[in-house]
């Protein structure tokens, strides 16, 4: 066999793949880091002899601004509150759901995947309704058990719980799907053995559930960390960042740094701290993954 | 051997070209190719059938585009970046400043003489004013848009002013009466996130921004008092802090009697809430040392590399024109910016719409800078810390020159 031939081969299947990746995905990244050392905004980009090389002061500046600083506090308290929130909630569904084999799976599967098939802006609306101080549902029912109404949105550290229950909620269908199908593949023989063991179902599924879901879990906690760290949506429709700058998250700060102020530079430096972090809290993940 | 290296380099190629020819679809040069043909980007869908008249008058196609405001400011974005857009266009006054010092606008200085409808006395003279950016002249003035009081009549005659209020002072007592009604009533809604509002209490306290101060404009005492009258409407329970009910709804059951608005809340109330019909009407802005609310609204305007001057501005000639501004007024209830089409009995003699007219005498305009749009964030921002935070109006103000200071010096 030619040797040159057995190189080439698969270059030419994935060439146009790599070149779209490159031209689509990395040369952005690219061009986003050099305009994070520029003082880049509007003018700038009609003209861009306008545009100045600022080095580190975009970065110096971010973590002197009290606003990012608080943005990136408020995106900290989403992850660590959200994340084991979303994947603990998921498992459990998907395990209850695993728990029956007829129309009820069938049927709450559907209940649960709808809302991450909802557009967020129909779900804001409904939302904003229940969450509303004065006649929401949430303060009615708690009403009714003589429980006093609760600023739901009203208040920064309560907005961002709510904000959290929100996204949860919103969150749950995907990765319910994939550890179902994670639960589904686990070969029953596992079971039967531990049955005539007599292992109870709580052994069953310490021992034998769990660890062999452990690549499911090793990939929606991975999915749900840089999803959480990326959060965006929720914020952005219910309460712009507000009460008081308490919800604003870093992915919002940038939105409205770089389209609603047109500071592109500001905007790309702190997309850039986002970006270090989503790849030190994904590499910290592997690591711990290896060391298992 | 040869071959398979050829091939490989074909494919990236091709690839390649692929990808740029996606990129740099589009055309070659801004609005469209056919001479009698012009494109407008507005933000009102209904100017599609409104231009019907003039296409059949000049003989020009118009092509309208119609973009949502909230899609407004990324699809400009986008033109500017590319320098592609339309012949003509449609800007909101705050985006003046901005989208002009981007060098977007053709300047239009010296076309006024040229077409009778675009003469600067014809319009409002605020108006006229946000038109203008570094001594030229980006556009002219199509609708205008201002905020007055809206008030229930049967509730505000109940604490004695049948007519409205008309002082701050006056506005701060009956509130006071109409929030000592009970739990859950209020006097009046104060805008928490609106950006000229704030502005707009400072002017009537003889607060005005000069260019060349920078942050010492925030030190006069004028816009200290427009602040802590902001805050005193919160602070003594006359105003809802709280997201609370829906406006309309607070308004028809009376426990939210006044609140400021601009011109389409009157078809608005009338659609929505028609039972109240006959127990409600505007009023004026407010005294204190004068009544100034704010100008807002749209400009027309021509892009800057655009083929089609001539016809571009023939087809403003016309939108400026008293009777299409009428027109206009009759399809969609936006304001005339020409002083002429007032006269119209249309207008003139609609009570709530003279009243508007009124107001539009003291009007005045937010400074036209780039960096106001930031500054008037900050400053709601600020306002949240004092209303919300208990922050000390003083240390908050100081604070909020700080950021305009470096927002300034960016």
């Amino acid at each position: 066999m030619n040797k040159s031939k057995f190189n080439i081969t698969p270059f030419l299947f994935i060439g146009p793949a790599v070149l779209l990746l490159f031209v689509f995905s990395f040369a952005p990244i690219l061009v986003s880091l050099g305009i994070s050392f520029t003082d880049m905004n509007l003018s700038g980009l009609a003209n861009w002899s306008q545009i100045n090389f600022v080095g580190l002061d975009n970065f110096i500046q971010l973590f002197q601004d009290e606003k990012f600083l608080q943005a990136m506090g408020n995106t900290f308290f989403y992850v660590i509150i959200g994340v084991p929130l979303a994947v603990a909630s998921s498992l459990l569904i998907a395990v209850l759901l695993n728990f029956f084999n007829n129309w009820v799976s069938s049927t709450f599967r559907v209940v649960y995947y709808v809302p991450s098939i909802t557009n967020i802006v129909a779900i804001a609306v409904v939302w904003s309704f229940l969450y509303n101080q004065e006649y929401g549902l949430f303060n009615y029912l708690l009403s009714l058990i003589n429980i006093d109404s609760v600023p739901w949105l009203e208040e920064p550290v309560v907005a961002r719980l709510s904000l959290i229950l929100l996204a949860v909620w919103k969150s749950n269908g995907v990765s319910m799907l994939i550890f179902l199908a994670a639960l589904q593949s686990i070969p029953k023989i596992y079971y039967e053995a531990a049955d005539i063991d007599g292992a109870n179902r709580w052994h069953k599924f310490f021992k034998i559930t769990l660890p062999s879901m452990s690549f499911a879990t090793f990939f929606v906690t991975v999915t749900t960390l840089i999803g959480w760290l990326q959060f965006f949506e929720e914020p952005f429709v219910m309460t712009n960042g507000g009460p008081l700058n308490g919800t604003n998250s870093m992915a919002l700060f940038i939105y409205q740094e770089g389209f609603q102020y047109s500071q592109f530079g500001y905007g790309a430096a702190a997309s850039f701290v986002l970006f270090a972090i989503v790849i030190v809290a994904t590499l910290v993940q592997f690591k711990l993954r290896k060391t298992d | 051997m040869k071959q398979n290296k050829l091939g490989f380099l074909l494919v990236v190629m091709l690839g390649a070209m692929l990808v740029l020819g996606a990129c740099s679809s589009g055309g070659s040069s801004g609005g469209s190719s056919d001479e009698d043909t012009i494109t407008v980007w507005t933000m009102t869908p209904e100017l599609e059938d409104f231009v019907k008249e003039y296409e059949d008058e000049s003989g020009v196609k118009v092509e309208v585009q119609a973009i949502p405001w909230d899609n407004a400011h990324d699809k400009l974005l986008t033109a500017v970046a590319s320098g592609k857009g339309p012949d003509v266009l449609q800007i909101g006054t705050t985006w003046v400043a901005e989208f002009a010092e981007a060098g977007t606008f053709l300047d239009l200085t010296d076309y006024i003489d040229e077409y009778p409808n675009f003469n600067p006395d014809n319009f409002y003279e605020s108006a006229v004013e946000t038109t203008k950016y570094d001594d030229q002249t980006i556009g002219i003035p199509w609708y205008v848009d201002t905020r007055v009081l809206y008030y229930r009549t049967d509730l505000l005659e109940e604490v004695g002013y049948p007519e409205g209020p008309e002082t701050w002072e006056d506005v701060k007592d009956a509130a006071t009466q109409l929030a000592a009604r009970g739990d859950d009533q209020y006097g009046i809604e104060i805008p928490q996130v609106d950006q000229n509002f704030p502005f707009m209490l400072a002017w009537e306290h003889g607060w005005q921004y000069e260019e060349g101060e920078g942050a010492a404009n925030f030190e006069k005492p004028g816009f200290k008092e427009g602040v802590e009258l902001h805050h005193t409407f919160f602070e003594e329970g006359m105003a809802q802090l709280t997201e609370g009910k829906q406006l309309y709804q607070a308004f028809s059951d009376g426990s939210k009697p006044m609140f400021f608005s601009g011109p389409w809340e009157i078809n608005s109330i009338n659609e929505q809430i028609p039972e109240l019909e006959g127990q409600w009407d505007v009023h004026v802005m407010p005294e204190a040392e004068n009544n100034n609310s704010m100008i807002g609204g749209a400009h027309w305007t021509v892009f800057n590399n655009t083929e089609k001057v001539d016809q571009a501005l023939d087809f403003i000639n016309w939108m400026a024109d008293p009777e299409t501004q009428v027109a206009w007024y009759d399809t969609v209830t936006e304001l005339p910016a020409n002083m002429e089409a007032w006269e119209d009995p249309k207008l003139a003699e609609d009570d709530k719409i003279s009243t508007f007219g009124e107001q539009l005498e003291s009007t005045q305009a937010v400074p036209v800078i780039p960096e106001f749009e930031t500054m008037a964030q900050e400053l709601i921002d600020t306002l949240e810390q004092i209303n919300r935070n208990d922050a000390d109006i003083d240390e908050a103000l100081k604070e909020y020159r700080n950021q305009v200071s470096s927002i300034l010096s960016k």
